[in-house]
């Protein structure tokens, strides 16, 4: 018997609005399509009309998950249109935050995937972990969310002896507990069992459709713009790149979970070599400069471009916001075909998708 | 570090370099469009060729081919974007159907940006501020 199953745009299961319609034969998908653009808030039209401070505003409310990757993403456009040099402190500052928040990004994500799954102690387990980022987060900015750290030429805060203690000492109870995480997902019977084989995107496939970040590698693509085109102060630490070749839920939850170690091991040198000196050049209000640059960043779902076009004004020519999971959503209807309803819910969710940005 | 190069290409040129990136496995990582201060329109279809961004711009045209067939849904979802905020007719693309916009305002008020603000105005906006 056939059925065309719709879920969403608002739905219990669903975080944020979709709408897939499912064309089922009995259990099986053997067609999706997915329908996007119901959050459209015309981000990148405000935008012509601010100038770059209150652009970084704007673009930090693009999501909440990722808001300093938009706004330090911008500020680079902004920066090298007008040819502005970045203390290094100022630069490792913004490192820092942006591995923190991919630490509270991907935690995220593992707990709700776990949720899914029906795996509740340890969603509940990794959102407890989850709790120190955010405590380290806030007490670097002030703020859980939208952490307002990023200026035009620099950071907004800077980093004390204590708070750059502090973030060691809890980089370290972070590493153990990953481990503690790694270990479980890694041999756990039940996430084996529900993810293995569950929304394969092989390698071919995730290159033709041009899938970015955790997503691409859990797919065996080995890409990250921190490595393969480095920016700000990338390029002085040593990460590595987790890939896995098994190309299905559980290599994606793998992916995050390995990647939660790296960005502890940037943190640690970051901080650990915080160098001296300003951390901005100062609060001022520039003109944006003639000219047009592109900008991208490693977001904890993948590449973010941001395109700035200037015009010697104040205020933006053009912004133009291109964000992971506009790359990563049209991979969901080939990853359902062939899967069973019941697993259409956790497959959407495998690419951790965002529709607050990527609707803008 | 990361370099932004920007090429003005003629519209005939698109689908060869589109062709030439993919057989050398480059990421189409956006296309854009804007308009100018001029009041023309600015595409550009940026290629990562690490570290670099290659940008290829067309200026002036509003009806331009699409490379989906080459790139796929990396491809064929910016088309429809800039279709529906721009009014850009890509030649070959599928726009039965919405991307953002609801289905409602397409045909009645206009598409994107010119629904907030008609393209006629945005561009007489440019050229006076200019």
């Amino acid at each position: 018997m056939s059925y065309i199953v719709p879920i969403g745009p608002y739905h219990p299961a669903l975080e944020e609005p979709i709408h897939a319609k499912l064309y089922t034969e009995g259990e099986v998908i053997k067609d999706a399509e997915v329908f996007v653009g119901y959050n459209h808030r015309g981000i990148e039209k405000l935008a012509t009309e601010r100038n770059a401070v209150q652009t970084l505003v704007l673009v930090e409310r693009v999501c909440g998950i990722c808001s300093h990757s938009h706004a330090f993403t911008y500020a680079m456009c902004v920066e090298d249109l007008n040819q502005m040099e970045v203390p290094k402190r100022g630069q490792y500052i913004r490192v820092i935050t942006a591995e923190l928040e991919r630490l509270h990004s991907h935690m995220l994500w593992m707990g709700i995937a776990c949720h899914i799954i029906g795996h509740d102690s340890m969603f509940m387990h990794i959102w407890d972990v989850r709790e120190l980022v955010m405590s380290l987060l806030e007490r670097l900015s002030g703020n859980r969310v939208n952490y307002a750290m990023v200026i035009i030429g620099g950071s907004t805060r800077d980093i004390d002896d204590d708070l750059r203690r502090d973030i060691l000492s809890d980089c370290a109870k972070l590493r153990e507990s990953l481990n503690r995480i790694v270990d479980i997902v890694l041999n756990d019977k039940t996430i084996a069992m529900r993810t293995k084989g569950v929304g394969v995107l092989p390698t071919a496939d995730a290159l033709r459709m041009g899938a970015v970040g955790p997503h691409a590698r859990a797919s065996g693509v080995n890409v990250d713009v921190r490595r393969d085109s480095p920016y700000s102060s990338y390029d002085d630490f040593e990460f590595d790149v987790p890939v896995c070749d098994s190309c299905d839920v559980f290599a994606r939850i793998v992916v995050r979970a390995l990647e939660c170690l790296e960005s502890i091991k940037i943190i640690e040198q970051a901080l650990d070599n915080l160098p001296e000196g300003p951390y901005n050049n100062g609060f001022k209000l520039v003109k944006i400069k003639e000219g047009q640059t592109v900008k991208r960043h490693e977001a904890p779902r993948g590449q973010l471009s941001h395109m700035v076009v200037g015009a010697n004004k104040l205020t933006n020519h053009r912004v133009s916001i291109h964000v992971p999971s506009y790359k990563n959503t049209p991979t969901v209807p080939f990853m359902l075909r062939n899967n069973s309803v019941a697993d259409a819910g956790l497959i959407i969710a495998s690419i951790d998708p965002c529709f607050s940005c990527l609707d803008r | 570090m990361q370099e932004y190069k920007k090429f003005v290409i003629e519209k005939d040129q698109i689908v060869p370099t589109a062709e030439r990136m993919k057989k050398d496995g480059r990421m189409l990582t956006m296309i854009h469009a804007f308009i100018d201060t001029e009041g023309k329109m600015d595409i550009s279809w940026d290629y990562a060729v690490e570290p670099v961004i290659e940008s290829y711009h067309v200026i002036g045209e509003t009806k331009v081919p699409s490379v989906g067939d080459i790139y796929d849904t990396s491809a064929t979802w910016p088309e429809r974007e800039l279709n529906e905020l721009f009014g850009i007719e890509f030649e070959g693309l599928d726009t039965s159907e919405r991307l953002f916009l609801p289905e409602d305002m397409l045909e009645d008020q206009g598409k994107g940006q010119i629904m907030v603000m008609p393209l006629s105005e945005l561009r007489a906006k440019n050229i006076k501020e200019e």
